[in-house]
């Protein structure tokens, strides 16, 4: 009892690989940002467009996003699109004699599943921060001879940006941390898929994890400290 | 670099100490029931019929080791990577897991002899002709983490140097990507690849080739320093084989033929 | 495409998975919350500086994958300490701290959008500060904290997928097994999901209902 042997050393000696996919992590979790602030954009975009469809387009996403666990929809990326794929050919090859291929690889199903998750939160934050944003202002913008989507990209959306910054950069930790979940689908690059892969090899469960989880920690740290210096400069006036 | 929580053990001992020669295999005994871990999702070694209830060659073994030692069987189930954290964390008291016996594996953990030996199979997607396992080189190749032919085909993939490994989680979801064709092709236990193949549940995947590994040797593990309970699944594993026990469950679970040779020539064990 | 080898007994495995996460979500929703109010009053109350050790391990629970936390736990429990805990209790202790982590925030949050000149109004009316807290400040706060609490549980109750790793069956592991056994990934995936889209969605409109109603006052 209570004789556990701690091997810090052969845990550190995979401290290089770890850090290696801290980097792949970062990666991930910034495209998944710049993605889903897109996407959020364009969902905005179609919710205040007043057609139906892209407004029905508008609600499935953002509902889908934010009702389901982000381990459903990583997961969904990677096997329930493949197989979504297989049921399409299944129709279309004998009837219009092509498949359908919808098989991501793991990389791109976990970027997939974050931006989808990012862009549903990111949404809700931009709709917080347009309420915040007076209509008179797109009102003289368009009275100044601007059309709508002028109006939009050059007045309120800048603007809107800069309320829902902070938000933001949750929604960014949050991805950082959402990159674990790649390891379901066998992403063994990131931060978490390599470390994962070591402790099944070694078994150092406890001390491979804990190096991780600092890892972890003192990133979401400088992503948070960084983003707080950045709005400081920026939104000072 | 070792240090042990030696303050916690002092503390401990003084509380919860039972007699002080009383083992696993005393405890076992004592307690009555047998807590064997059990991966559930490789047929025909371990499965779950259409009531969830777990079957399967190892499930058999395992209710086996508990008649020997009278005490009942609980079988707990664990993916391939749970099997060594879950011994160690004493949810379990033995794996009968199909737990090849490698010597990383034995700086954690007690291995017994052998209980049974497998060949690997080379096994591809549906729609993709291979002729041989060297086929593999420069495919997207997958197996579940950790394993021995995890580690193996991870090796090959790195010697290669092209080509793309995944490691999943659990054997389930290996061939759920191999069906869909999100792996090419995976390496995998005869025995389990002729099951999965057979099932007619993932396509049209076919064996290929025998991967050209030792054969994967697996025995039963505990914790490192339980002799007593290593030394009774050695005497187990023995008897098994003398009394045929171990031909009729690979004939009930595997099929016809001759259940695998489990000594090596040239040298003890 | 949509014939299924699924039984109704697979479908009430389903419904016991999804019964294992309102289960532990409850759990740890309810422990959570009291020692997230807890610690949020805390650290309203103690300042920044003083606070600094509460602060420190709710932050890190917001700053490290959930999977960690939870496999970091669940070998510290029971391969460094050998204690013979289940998964479940592993997984409604940890989700309850991560739970606690975000309460706090949203407390202290809460706390803060109380005018102070209301409260000072009460102290000086001869309220004790538990009088205070009781009958001004709480209620107040209270208004602005429940739809981001209700949200809040909303997302302990989808990040409960996760808790697959300490070994409980909830709904997504029972989804997983279900689909070793049928081989039918997207039929059983898109049902799981249905699954948390009818437990969620609702409470998630509630949610903003009544955070639409009481901006409007």
């Amino acid at each position: 009892m209570f004789n556990y042997s701690f091997r810090w050393n052969q845990a550190f000696q995979s401290l290089p690989d770890m850090l290696q996919g801290a980097l792949v992590t970062l990666e991930v979790a910034v495209l998944s940002m710049i993605l889903g602030i897109l996407f959020a954009i364009l969902l905005t975009s179609f919710r205040l467009s007043g057609n139906r469809v892209l407004r029905g387009i508008t609600t499935t996403w953002v509902e889908v996003a934010r009702n389901t666990p982000a381990l459903f929809q990583i997961y969904m990326a990677f096997f329930g699109l493949a197989g979504l794929g297989i049921a399409i050919t299944g129709w279309t090859q004998p009837h219009l004699g092509f498949a359908v291929d919808l098989r991501l690889s793991p990389y791109v199903a976990l970027l997939a599943g974050i931006t989808f998750n990012n862009a549903g939160y990111l949404h809700e934050n931009f709709r917080g921060a347009l309420k915040a944003i007076p209509d008179t202002q797109t009102r003289s913008a368009r009275s100044l001879g601007m059309s709508a989507p002028q109006a939009f990209g050059y007045v309120v959306m800048p603007q809107m940006l800069r309320i829902s910054f902070l938000p933001m950069t949750n929604q960014f930790v949050w991805a950082i941390l959402m990159t674990s979940l790649g390891a379901v689908i066998s992403m063994n690059s990131d931060l978490f898929g390599v470390t994962d892969n070591l402790v099944k090899i070694n078994f150092r469960t406890f001390e491979m994890f804990a190096i991780a989880a600092v890892i972890f920690y003192v990133m979401t740290k400088i992503v948070t400290l960084s983003a707080r210096l950045i709005a400081a400069r920026l939104f000072r006036y | 670099m070792k240090s042990k929580v030696l303050a916690f053990g002092l503390t401990a001992a003084t509380a919860f100490a039972g007699p002080a020669m009383a083992d696993k295999l005393d405890d076992i005994i004592a307690s009555g029931t047998l807590r064997c871990a059990v991966v559930l999702d490789f047929p025909p070694m371990g499965s779950k019929d259409a009531d969830n209830n777990p079957i399967g060659f190892d499930v058999d073994y395992c209710n086996d080791l508990a008649a020997a030692l009278g005490v009942t069987a609980e079988v707990v189930e664990t993916t391939f990577p749970e099997r060594i954290p879950a011994l160690m964390s004493g949810r379990v008291d033995v794996a009968v897991a199909s737990t090849s016996d490698t010597l990383e594996r034995a700086k954690t953990v007690g291995v017994s002899i052998p209980y049974y030996a497998f060949e690997n199979a080379v096994v591809a997607r549906p729609g993709l002709e291979m002729a041989s396992w060297e086929d593999m080189k420069g495919k997207v190749v997958g197996a579940t983490a950790g394993t021995y032919e995890a580690i193996w085909l991870e090796g090959q993939v790195k010697a290669w140097g092209a080509g793309e490994f995944r490691p999943f989680q659990n054997q389930a979801d290996v061939f759920l990507a191999l069906s869909q064709g999100q792996l090419d092709a995976t390496v995998g236990t005869m025995e389990v690849a002729n099951a999965n193949v057979a099932s007619g549940n993932f396509g049209d995947i076919k064996v290929v080739d025998k991967a050209p590994m030792v054969p994967d040797y697996v025995a039963l593990i505990t914790l490192r320093e339980e002799y007593g309970l290593i030394n009774y699944m050695n005497l187990f594993i023995n008897q098994q084989v003398r009394t045929g026990r171990y031909a009729e469950l690979y004939k009930k679970w595997v099929g016809e033929g001759v259940p695998a040779n489990l000594t090596i020539t040239g040298v003890y064990r | 495409m949509f014939e299924t080898a699924m039984t109704a007994k697979d479908f009430w495995m389903l419904v016991q998975g999804a019964g294992m996460t309102l289960l532990v979500t409850a759990i740890s929703v309810a422990i959570g919350t009291v020692v997230g109010v807890i610690c949020g009053i805390f650290r309203f109350q103690a300042g920044p500086w003083w606070a600094i050790p509460v602060t420190f391990v709710l932050d890190v629970c917001r700053s490290v994958p959930l999977l960690i936390q939870l496999s970091l736990a669940f070998a510290f429990v029971t391969a460094v300490l050998k204690l013979r805990i289940s998964g479940f209790s592993v997984a409604c202790g940890v989700l309850s701290l991560y739970t606690a982590a975000y309460c706090s925030e949203i407390v202290r949050g809460a706390l803060e959008s109380v005018p102070p000149n209301t409260r000072r109004a009460g102290r000086s009316l001869g309220m004790t500060w538990l009088q205070d807290m009781r009958y001004i400040a709480l209620p107040l706060a209270s208004r602005v904290a429940l739809p981001s609490w209700i949200g809040l549980s909303l997302g302990v109750m989808k990040d409960s997928a996760l808790i697959y790793v300490v070994n409980v069956s909830e709904l997504m592991k029972s989804t997983k097994d279900l689909i070793t056994r049928l081989q039918e990934p997207l039929f059983l995936l898109l049902l799981c999901g249905v699954f948390y889209f009818v437990i969620s969605f609702p409470v998630a409109r509630f949610g903003s209902y009544l955070e639409k109603r009481w901006s409007n006052d």
